[in-house]
């Protein structure tokens, strides 16, 4: 297996574009990449594009409009972990050397297809039949967790504080607006314990990465490479309630245990991580899973400020899914991009000064009787 | 997946519960290593075994835990109580709860299977199928 490094990221703003399909932003996010690549975009050999809702052919129609045509391109759906099993592809791809350079492409455009409310689901899965939704999946989580750790809403709500003062850093978030404790838990009721700006919001967006092999990094690579150290993709297993007292997190924890593996390294040294932060209690329960605390003082850290900007293991410096948005193809392509950005010290006002070590978590879907449909963990390192 | 019985509702599934002698749900139940899953599926996800069989679970098991859903997909009328129930035999089913009174649910109560209303159909007619309630003391 070949080491594996990004030489170039890019990314649209998040937001609500209900006038750039889907191919619009990704052709602005691949070119962007590429140009951070600075290599010539005919040098791509393969290209991997995530996303969930937009169609047949998604990652041709986007890279046609930038010339990017021929090359084998991979249409890649892992629910709202499609963006980083996209990554996962192109890492594997070069790793395994089929490629010396791909492109890893993630797209989403919500707003065209939905006002509001929900992400609509299988309706022939029992369970959303029976009328589950996202928000309430991780209600149901959030009320036993609560129950469980004596977690408070006002704690709860605390993780949205600190997700809005870190996206409020960041250019391309989709809310920026700081907000209380109070006015979080103010906000509608969606599904108790979790109010609106407890869910992540409905948004559009695109992001891009390209990765080369090591026999390529020291001629290709015109600004500072970052390493891929670790790259695992598994998908859920099944869950089971005689030992899992409601623990959404087995497949987060036995993806980023062989993640840190491949790595050589553990969740100590790990600098900055960008998570899936879905609901707040997502942030919570992942915490735990990544090992960054025992199980039950996910709490803790919230409290404690550690993993605010500042703190010794900063999570979502970007405002993670709840601020800076969940375009759920490319999600887990503007979390590598955040990850790039603070590695090479080029994060701006939430730079996370001297991290060389950061951490991508990305879980997609829900299925009954199992732990998610698909989990992504990747460690990058300078 | 759905059977009409009568002009005015439609079943969701009816072959994952019965009411005889008493409402209960239908799971699936390994006869190579013991293993039920709730629903039956093609193969028993413990041993990879085909020979599967249809069998009732008890009526009756905990609740681990529930959430009353205020905005939700099309066509399902909030609020709603949704809760998840462990059985004896070891699955986890999740399902809306009937009750009149949201403030009743506590966690850990015992929880029975019943058969009633999960949403509206296309066409506006009640789409039935099971839920759980309270055990009334």
């Amino acid at each position: 297996m070949r080491d594996v490094y990004i030489l170039g990221v890019g990314t649209t703003a998040c937001g609500k574009f209900p006038d750039k399909p889907a191919h619009i932003l990704g052709r602005e996010a691949a070119w962007a990449a590429i140009k951070d690549a600075g290599i010539h975009p005919r040098k791509i050999e393969m290209a991997f594009c995530g996303h969930v809702y937009q169609g047949m052919g998604v990652g041709q129609r986007t890279l046609k409009e930038i010339g990017l045509v021929g090359q084998p391109t991979v249409n890649v759906e892992g629910a709202c972990g499609s963006g980083t099993l996209s990554f996962w592809e192109a890492w594997r791809s070069i790793a395994y050397g089929q490629c010396d350079i791909a492109l890893a492409l993630g797209v989403e455009n919500l707003s065209r297809i939905l006002s509001g409310g929900p992400l609509p689901l299988e309706e022939d899965d029992v369970e959303v039949a029976m009328g589950m939704s996202m928000p309430a999946l991780y209600a149901l989580r959030a009320k036993r967790y609560m129950e469980e750790y004596g977690v408070t809403p006002e704690q709860l709500a605390k993780v949205v504080v600190k997700s809005r003062r870190h996206a409020a850093l960041n250019p391309i978030a989709q809310f920026r607006k700081e907000v209380t404790i109070e006015e979080v838990l103010n906000s509608p009721m969606i599904a108790d314990p979790l109010t609106r700006t407890q869910c992540c919001p409905i948004g559009d967006a695109a992001a891009a990465v390209v990765l080369c092999s090591e026999d390529l990094v020291d001629k290709l690579a015109t600004k500072k490479p970052v390493k891929v150290l670790g790259c695992v993709a598994q998908s859920g297993k099944y869950s089971d309630p005689q030992k899992l007292v409601c623990d959404p997190s087995e497949n987060v924890t036995r993806t980023s245990k062989l993640a840190y593996e491949m790595a050589g390294l553990g969740p100590e040294d790990i600098d900055v991580a960008e998570i899936h932060d879905a609901f707040s209690i997502a942030e919570m329960l992942v915490y735990e899973a990544l090992g960054f605390c025992e199980k039950g003082a996910g709490v803790r850290l919230i409290e404690e400020d550690r993993t605010s900007l500042g703190g010794d293991i900063v999570v979502n410096p970007s405002g993670g899914l709840l601020s800076r948005g969940h375009p759920v193809g490319a999600t887990g392509l503007l979390q590598v991009a955040e990850i790039v950005w603070h590695l090479r010290g080029e994060a701006g006002a939430r730079q996370v000064e001297g991290a060389k070590v950061g951490l991508i978590e990305t879980m997609g879907g829900a299925q009954p009787a199992m732990d998610g449909i698909t989990c992504v963990v990747s460690i990058l390192g300078v | 997946m759905s059977e009409k019985t009568t002009e005015q509702v439609e079943f969701f599934r009816p072959d994952l519960f019965s009411t005889t002698p008493y409402p209960h749900l239908i799971a699936g139940h390994c006869r190579s290593c013991g293993k039920y899953t709730f629903p039956k599926y093609y193969a028993c996800p413990a041993c990879f075994s085909e020979d599967l069989e249809d069998t009732p679970l008890s009526p009756r098991g905990k609740l681990h835990s529930f959430t009353i859903v205020r905005r939700s997909l099309p066509d399902y009328p909030v609020p709603y109580a949704l809760g998840l129930v462990d059985f004896p035999e070891g699955v986890r089913v999740m399902a809306q709860i009937e009750t009149k009174n949201f403030e009743e649910l506590r966690l850990g109560m015992d929880m029975e299977v019943t058969i009633g209303v999960v949403r509206k159909g296309k066409d506006g007619r009640d789409i039935l199928s099971y839920k759980f309630r309270p055990v009334s003391s």
